[in-house]
């Protein structure tokens, strides 16, 4: 029997939201699927294109940004101005041909542990029959 | 249409006048017919300036070099540079104008208008005209060229030999300038997006089949970047050479100094290169298509710079290089902003 792919996502999680969320789901020991590799950023706005495309290039194959919602983000504006930058990033990767499965932003606040469970376990699902990510990854 | 002897005496007014202490503009080349940027210092000079359809470079380019040139003079001469700009390249004047790169009075705007046509696309020219020997190319005052070739002159249908851009521009009048020659020129063209569809209507498969081939090819010349008039930085991301490096910094600290993308060019380095510089030039680039236009490896750059314009046209409702007052397409954000895609 071959062993099922395993899809390895790098998610930038907000310090003030989703990273607490994460957490949260943590601490109440929820069950959720451990392809993810968490990097705390301090605002979803501070997450530059290039770190998302790095992400792609060092071997992920599936990245997320989440961050507080609108309103909620601890700088103010700072989701706004990722919410705008990521948009044109996903149309741009969507243009050249990376499925566009691979990349997506969510709204998770620190209260929301399960929340952030289920956009794992549903990023998970949507990356298994993918495969692995090849095209922007950086070979050897 | 603009008559040339209009534009000379604009330009030799203020020169000898010493408004502007030079002149960016264009001659005829040494070889070939594809006019190239010239330098103007003195007026007498300007009897060699040219304005016709094959005026494609941006010599907006050129205001950085002036920028640089001026931050290491101890001195430096403080007033405008004239510079010859069409539709485009206006906008571009205005894109530096709103990120404050130049101030309103480093410049003295030469406008000159394309009327209806625009500039010529050179491979489509040498196709049109396979072997034949070309020495000149006007604009008629309707939608066509004259080509003059060692057998006489022609008139050729605009469409035949017109570069893609100028079938999708807007502005085809500057939106800025001190002067204006050759009246107004705004058009509505069916389709401003319409260069995409055929690639948007490709499947993922096939797009980054395309992407892949194209991409590959590049050798990492940096043309694209070199000729853009939007790339000022001092320092590129993808460069890490560029990066301060003094004769005391220690190795450590060289080592730590992040690779984001490595200078071989393979395929997957290249992808990053060129996503990072479609995003780095969203909201800010012009479509003056002289990216593609410098490749030696006939890489369709323009695409994904168009794609990302007319996403921010879509989404943001964001035009580039109309309103020098308004904040940058990625340093403001709208509530109404979409966010369907976010989970
Ligand atoms: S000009 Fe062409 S070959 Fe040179 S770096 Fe740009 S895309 Fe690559
Ligand atoms: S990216 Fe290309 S088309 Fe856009 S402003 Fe720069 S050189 Fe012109
Ligand atoms: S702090 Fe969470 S998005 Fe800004």
């Amino acid at each position: 029997m071959t062993e099922e792919f395993e899809p390895k996502i790098v998610a930038f999680l907000c310090k003030w939201c989703s990273s607490a969320g994460s957490d949260l789901a943590g601490v109440s020991r929820m069950e959720y699927p451990s392809n993810v590799i968490p990097i705390q950023v301090l605002c979803s706005g501070s997450v530059s294109p290039l770190y998302i495309l790095s992400a792609f290039n060092k071997g992920a194959d599936g990245v997320l940004v989440s961050g507080c919602h609108p309103g909620d983000c601890h700088y103010i504006k700072g989701n706004y101005y990722s919410r705008r930058r990521i948009a044109l990033l996903k149309e741009l990767l969507n243009f050249i041909g990376l499925e566009p499965e691979r990349f997506k932003m969510s709204w998770v606040s620190a209260a929301e542990g399960t929340k952030y469970t289920e956009v794992i376990k549903e990023f998970v699902d949507e990356l298994k029959p993918l495969g692995a990510q090849t095209k922007l990854r950086r070979n050897g | 249409m603009v008559a040339l002897e209009d534009l000379k005496q604009e330009a030799k007014n203020v020169l000898e006048g010493g408004t502007v202490k030079y002149i960016i503009g264009y001659k005829k080349p040494a070889v070939g017919f594809m006019a190239v940027p010239a330098f103007f210092h003195k007026p007498e000079d300007l009897d060699a300036l040219v304005w016709d359809p094959t005026c494609v470079h941006n010599l907006v380019l050129f205001l950085k070099d002036e920028k640089k040139k001026k931050l290491g003079q101890k001195e430096p001469d403080e007033r405008p540079v004239g510079i010859v700009v069409k539709g485009c390249d206006s906008r571009a004047v205005n894109v530096l104008l709103q990120e404050n790169y130049i101030d309103r009075e480093n410049v003295y705007i030469l406008g000159v208008s394309c009327g209806k046509t625009g500039m010529v696309d050179l491979k489509k020219v040498r196709k049109y005209f396979k072997g034949k020997i070309i020495s000149q190319i006007d604009f008629n005052e309707n939608e066509s060229f004259t080509v003059t070739t060692t057998e006489g002159k022609v008139e050729v249908p605009a469409a035949d030999i017109f570069a893609v851009r100028c079938t999708e521009c807007i502005t085809a009048s500057p939106v800025i300038h001190d002067v204006l020659l050759g009246g107004d020129s705004v058009r509505t063209p069916e389709n401003p997006f319409g260069s995409l569809e055929e690639m948007e209507s490709k499947s993922q498969g096939q797009k980054w089949d395309f992407w892949q081939e194209q991409l590959t090819k590049c050798i990492r010349c940096y043309a694209c970047r070199s000729i853009c008039p939007m790339c000022y930085c001092d320092e590129c991301v993808v460069d890490t050479i560029n990066f301060a490096v003094y004769p005391d910094t220690p190795a450590e600290e060289k080592a730590q100094k992040i690779k984001w993308v490595e200078k071989s060019p393979t395929t997957s380095e290249n992808f990053i290169y060129h996503m990072v510089r479609a995003i780095h030039l969203a909201g800010r680039c012009v479509d003056c298509a002289e990216c593609e236009r410098a490749c030696p490896m006939d890489i369709p750059l323009r695409f994904l710079n168009k794609k990302l314009e007319k996403e921010s046209k879509k989404l943001f409702d964001y035009d580039v290089g109309y309103d020098t007052e308004i904040p940058s397409l990625i340093s403001s954000f709208r509530d109404e902003d979409p966010e369907d895609f976010i989970r």
